[in-house]
């Protein structure tokens, strides 16, 4: 039983393995170790943005405000990194803003009570626009070396970052399964009237989603601000729909309280191998877009679809079951 | 049991809801092992008092003593501290998590405690269940064992049932009877809400009885009769059978507007019934009983229920509400804000928005519109500015006049009114009454469903009882009385009324 709740990893996984199987019949290319492991460095920041969003979901909220937030850290990544900060600092101080920028967010959420969608929409204008203010509109170039040294470590063969993202999402993973605390979110998202009768802190649980969600966009910023070595002012612009298509992809569900961070990832690292697939079937680029949007769909209409069928056949053989223990005279 | 004193005692307690007293100094008091029913019609204020206890209500004036020491209880969370335990009439149980995740939530225990207290509750109460599996395939009896088991991991003393009974089987309620009896064996006291009077006399060591806020009886169980628990309920002004007794109408030899044969769903079973043009059909029983769920599924709203529904000799056998609207059965739910108005739009666009195909292919016809529009606003006595004014800002009465003009500009032959004057106030009462009669007068018949047993006695001329989801029982003319819907609601055999 617990094998059909999660089964959307499973399902998720094998069109992916699917996608790059068939990619590789085409064109061999696809399926060698260094394809294989830029697909999965190209995905990297999307990956860590859709763990933050993830748990902001779970809690049956939204954040359409992270691509801005991770846009904001990237800006004071480099501003700081340009002022002769040194890189663990200039680090920790983009790790800040994006706590900051995901603390705000909660503030909103969970305190003056603005519903979560017209709240990060107004965040996602003011962190974007703070990034033109911050910058005065010009792209931040010329970064140190030390930064853009991070992406070029390899270890067997494989960059750091690939090492660094798994790494957390290992963490988060193992964190989310067995700490008391990651199962609010779950509660949370899954019951909010039973979580508060049960005196679980609701409210400090949403407050922390949104939190994380913010510290997630952060830690991408360091991951694209390494690996492109400039900030630009579109910078991870559009990643909060890619993150919220990457979560449900990935089996989370937008009611709340379903879903794992292994899920999430898969649905980022299937998201954007659709984009590095159609380039190895010599699919132009102008395609990838629209591509995403049906994977996206079919992939939820599918799991729609089981689901609802299941739920009828129990009813319909609730409504049976009462009439023919009827038939034989069942009550009393 | 007996010569201890009470584990929780109320005394004097108020609540008032925006100017309205809901209670009114009431008393309440339970003992340890004591299992105390606490009965009530619809909005007596029992709902209220429980919540008051179980932290999710604050008292307004009065006193709560938990062993003779006064407490203060400021949320949910704050009672189950003092082992003050509510099992929900709808179990909070969180779907996607497992049944051992569902437990342990919310409590302070480390994992090998945990462990081995949850071990010795389920052992007690002789549930089996897989801790594993997610709470989502927890039966409904199941859902109420793993609420009880959380009260008892909170080492509750006191465990309130608020009507734990409405949605179980008869064998599933028996199994849960003796679950309580058992609990009582180690001191806990339960407050059980019920409305089946059956249950009560089988389970309860005391009975109370609370009608509009006051506490009208309190006496153990072995002195009381069922009659005495239903004259309890009863308003004290009520008298008998004053139905319309000028309809005794010859309707013998028409054919019914509406038939309804073996309707079976979830909710309800079996039901079976003819209503005839001209009829008001009053469909009393308590909330729980099946009453709404019987509607929605006459009008295509329960895709699992199964029966045949006719209306005026045709059958329906798929039915929506846009199907049954077309050939003239219109429902008018019980809950008009979120099904039945348009509240941030003109008060005309709900009046017409069920006959616009009529007003114009493409282009509606806007004078006819209003023209239609004013028609109801005579005939229902609608009180408000101008057409356009928006129905958010109308007063309750004048909203439901909005939703009946509504169901009423399609011409149906067969209505159904799902508590027709709930909220409002006794003017737009009196109009809406008026309307009914009215419209019966002209050849439509009226499904009237309705918790307040006082207006279905006063407007049917047939009534049809529901308990437990079953037609048990159907009044004529006269045999209408108050008392006997009461009882039948209550799960009290009818005497073959003719």
């Amino acid at each position: 039983m617990r094998r059909w709740l999660t089964s959307r990893e499973a399902l998720v996984t094998g069109l992916l393995v699917l996608l790059v199987l068939f990619t590789g019949l085409v064109n061999p290319n696809a399926l060698k170790f260094r394809s294989l492991v830029e697909v999965v460095n190209a995905s990297l920041s999307l990956l860590l943005i859709t763990l933050g969003e993830m748990f902001v979901i779970l809690t049956r909220g939204i954040d359409v405000s992270v691509g801005s937030a991770a846009g904001l850290s990237a800006v004071v990544l480099g501003l700081t990194l340009n002022l002769g900060w040194p890189l663990s600092l200039a680090i920790l101080a983009a790790l800040a803003t994006g706590l900051l920028a995901g603390a705000v967010n909660a503030v909103g959420v969970t305190l003056l009570r603005v519903p979560p969608i017209i709240m990060t929409l107004g965040t996602l204008g003011i962190y974007r626009g703070l990034m033109r203010i911050l910058t005065g509109g010009s792209w931040i170039e010329n970064l140190p070396q030390n930064i853009k040294a991070l992406n070029l470590w390899h270890l067997l063969g494989v960059p750091f970052f690939v090492w660094a993202t798994l790494a957390v999402l290992a963490l988060t993973a193992y964190v989310t399964w067995r700490a008391r605390p990651a199962r609010y979110f779950y509660a949370v998202g899954d019951n909010p009237e039973g979580a508060y009768f049960l005196g679980l802190p609701v409210r400090p649980t949403q407050f922390a989603a949104y939190t994380l969600a913010g510290f997630f966009a952060a830690l991408a910023a360091v991951v694209f601000t390494s690996q492109i070595g400039f900030v630009s002012m579109n910078a991870a612009e559009g990643y909060e729909l890619k993150a919220i298509a990457a979560n449900v992809v990935g089996g989370v569900s937008l009611t709340g309280g379903v879903g794992t961070p292994l899920g999430a990832a898969v649905g980022a690292l299937f998201m954007t191998a659709v984009h590095s697939m159609l380039i190895f079937l010599g699919v132009p680029g102008i395609w990838d877009n629209a591509f995403a949007g049906v994977i996206l769909l079919l992939v939820v209409y599918l799991d729609y679809h089981v689901r609802r069928t299941l739920e009828f056949r129990r009813r319909q053989a609730r409504v049976q079951g009462e009439a023919a223990w009827e038939a034989e005279g069942g009550r009393s | 049991m007996a010569d201890q004193g009470p584990l929780l005692e109320l005394r004097d307690v108020w609540k008032v809801f925006s100017g309205v007293p809901v209670l009114k100094g009431v008393y309440f008091d339970l003992r340890p092992g004591e299992i105390h029913a606490l009965l009530g019609g619809n909005g007596s204020g029992k709902s209220t008092l429980m919540k008051i206890i179980a932290g999710a209500y604050r008292l307004d004036a009065g006193e709560m003593r938990l062993l003779g020491r006064p407490v203060r209880v400021e949320s949910p969370s704050a009672a189950q501290r003092l082992g003050i335990y509510m099992v929900p009439q709808e179990p909070h149980v969180f779907p996607h998590l497992t049944v051992r995740e569902n437990l342990s939530l919310g409590l302070d225990l480390d994992p090998e405690t945990f462990r081995r207290k949850l071990a010795t509750v389920l052992d007690h109460l002789d549930f089996e269940v897989d801790l594993e599996e997610p709470a989502a395939f927890l039966s409904i009896a199941q859902q109420q064992l793993l609420e009880i088991v959380r009260g008892l991991l909170r080492d509750a003393r006191v465990l309130i049932f608020d009507e734990p009974t409405s949605a179980l089987t008869f064998r599933e309620a028996e199994q849960l009877f003796d679950q309580m009896r058992r609990l009582t064996e180690r001191g806990i006291g339960i407050v059980f809400i019920s409305h089946r009077l059956g249950e009560v006399m089988e389970v309860a060591h005391r009975v109370s009885v609370l009608r509009d806020g006051v506490m009208v009886l309190r006496a153990p169980r072995e002195r009381l009769t069922p009659h005495d628990l239903v004259r309890a309920m009863l308003p004290e002004t009520a008298e008998e059978g004053e139905g319309p007794a000028e309809l005794e109408r010859a309707r013998r030899g028409e054919r019914p507007v509406l038939e309804v044969r073996n309707l079976t769903s979830e909710a309800f079973r079996d039901a079976s019934f003819d209503l005839y043009p001209g009829e008001v059909l009053g469909i009393a029983g308590l909330v729980g009983s099946g009453r709404t769920e019987l509607a929605e599924a006459i009008v295509g709203l329960d895709p699992h229920a199964r029966g045949e529904v006719r209306v005026g000799g045709v059958l329906l056998p798929r039915r929506t509400p846009a199907i049954c609207q077309r050939h003239g059965l219109v429902y008018v739910p019980e809950d008009r804000h979120a099904h039945g108005i348009f509240l941030d739009l003109p008060s005309l666009y709900t009046m017409t928005a069920g006959i616009l195909p009529r007003l114009g292919r493409f282009l509606l016809a806007s004078a006819k519109e209003r023209r239609i529009g004013e028609r109801f606003v005579d005939l229902l006595n609608i009180k408000l500015q101008g057409l356009d004014q928006i129905a958010g800002t109308l007063s309750g009465g004048n909203q439901q006049k909005v939703v009946l003009a509504k169901a009423l500009a399609g011409e149906p032959k067969v209505v159904i009114l799902d508590e027709p004057t709930r909220g409002i106030d006794a003017s737009a009462r009196r109009d809406v009454y008026r309307l009914i009669r009215r419209l019966t007068a002209q050849g439509l018949g009226v499904i009237l469903i309705s918790s307040e047993l006082e207006e279905v006695v006063e407007l049917a001329d047939r009534v049809l009882v529901m308990y437990r989801g079953r037609i048990v029982g159907e009044l004529e003319g006269d045999a209408i009385s108050l008392e006997r819907v009461t009882e039948a609601s209550f799960g009290m055999a009818l005497e073959a009324a003719s």
